[in-house]
């Protein structure tokens, strides 16, 4: 074949066509297909997360009994959460027995291998009830070890509070040797946690 | 059509990661316990069945010219079903294997097969190839993540067996070495299994050679 032939194919508005039509028809069926799918497992994938999000927020903060759905962000929250080093994700109220006890917040801070999603539960005086990561990519065997709180890693930023100043690895808390970067995304999260808490009230 | 032959080509003679050298991205970040390494080998299984079914099913009315565009929409449709599958019937395997279940769309095996198996042949002969390919690719995932696992972690079947799916152990936990599941472990284990499959499949020729 020669490349004049070749030019010749190009040029043809019926093949453009066609490949045009088979290319869409191809889309609008894969497209459907997906949509069926999507159908089938949205609100089981839905409630899994909601599932996994309680689950976190029963962790953080122990004693309250019930959730509620998701507050509303101000800017003004979102703002202090990002001047102390983290991005606010969402603020759940915890309660028990129907009284407000506290906030569940999650937020998203960076670790050493990506973000790390976290839930950082505060009473009413806005002190930490406990921290537990949600998501987190961190290195198989280093960073994991605080996502999995050794040596209570996790455990000690329960107390603290705004009152003790900006949380820094080194002065007021503590990493774990070989994931120091992983320790300071988690207490970048934490100051962003409190920092928001600060805000709603 | 002769089965027999394809499953050999896939497990052996033209395994997919030891041979043809693709998918190395997957096999080298997944591969660090074993349930990782069985649920993307059996997701890359299915996905690389149905596609290569659909594919070898449309393959004459797909025009030359696009037919690169049309396999990855047919892939990538594949995929996300299986990704929306995964998170709602096993979300533990799909948290842990993360951001690789998507990226299996441009997963080179699949996309190898597609263009150099299923475009080509019929249906019934590329599901074979789909399934012996995958089995293939899974087969070599597993024995990579028992390796890493073993030597990295000291554990067997973390994610599937023992207490909170840890795995059992093996190895007392001072002795594993760390560096096998991070990426140079990938590397190393890959690079010996390469090494020792390019060895196993020279031996019979050289064998030949010399008697003659």
């Amino acid at each position: 074949m020669s490349s004049k032939e070749k030019e010749a194919i190009h040029m043809d508005p019926q093949y453009i066509i066609r490949l045009t039509v088979t290319l869409f028809v191809t889309c609008v069926v894969v497209a459907a297909c997906l949509g069926g799918v999507n159908a089938v497992t949205a609100e089981k994938i839905a409630a899994i997360n909601w599932e996994k999000t309680v689950t976190a927020m029963k962790k953080v903060s122990p004693d309250a009994t019930d959730f509620s759905d998701k507050l509303d962000i101000t800017d003004a929250m979102a703002e202090a959460a990002k001047a102390a080093g983290g991005t606010l994700d969402s603020i759940y109220e915890a309660q028990s027995g129907g009284a407000k006890i506290g906030y569940a917040i999650k937020v998203v801070a960076s670790g050493s291998q990506g973000n790390i999603e976290m839930m950082v539960g505060v009473d009413e005086e806005n002190a930490v009830t406990g921290v537990s990561v949600v998501k987190a990519s961190e290195t198989s065997g280093i960073g994991t070890r605080v996502i999995e709180n050794e040596n209570g890693v996790l455990d000690q930023f329960q107390g603290k509070s705004a009152a003790d100043g900006t949380l820094v690895v080194g002065t007021n808390v503590d990493a774990i040797t070989g994931a120091t970067v992983s320790t300071k995304g988690i207490t970048a999260g934490v100051n962003a946690a409190l920092a928001a808490a600060n805000a709603i009230g | 059509m002769n089965f027999g032959k394809q499953f050999k080509e896939g497990l052996i003679t033209n395994n997919p990661v030891l041979v043809q050298v693709l998918g190395m991205c997957s096999t080298m970040a997944i591969t660090t316990s074993f349930m990782n390494g069985l649920g993307m080998g059996i997701s890359v299984l299915i996905i690389l069945t149905a596609s290569n079914v659909v594919i070898s099913a449309i393959r004459k009315i797909v025009p030359d010219k696009i037919r690169i565009a049309m396999f990855i929409v047919v892939i990538a449709g594949f995929v996300t079903c299986v990704d929306l599958a995964l998170q709602a019937f096993v979300p533990a395997v799909a948290e842990s294997l993360g951001v690789f279940i998507p990226l299996i769309v441009v997963n080179c095996i699949i996309l190898g097969r597609a263009e150099s198996f299923s475009y080509k042949n019929g249906v019934l002969a590329s599901a074979v190839d789909g399934v012996c390919q995958g089995i293939g690719y899974t087969a070599v995932l597993m024995v990579m993540s028992i390796v890493r696992e073993f030597l990295g972690a000291g554990t067997f079947g973390a994610g599937l067996l023992g207490a909170e799916a840890k795995g059992i152990r093996i190895l007392p936990s001072q002795f594993p070495v760390g560096m096998l599941t991070l990426p140079v472990g990938g590397f190393l284990v890959l690079g010996v299994l390469i090494a020792a499959m390019q060895w196993a499949l020279n031996r019979p020729k050289k064998k030949k050679e010399e008697s003659k």
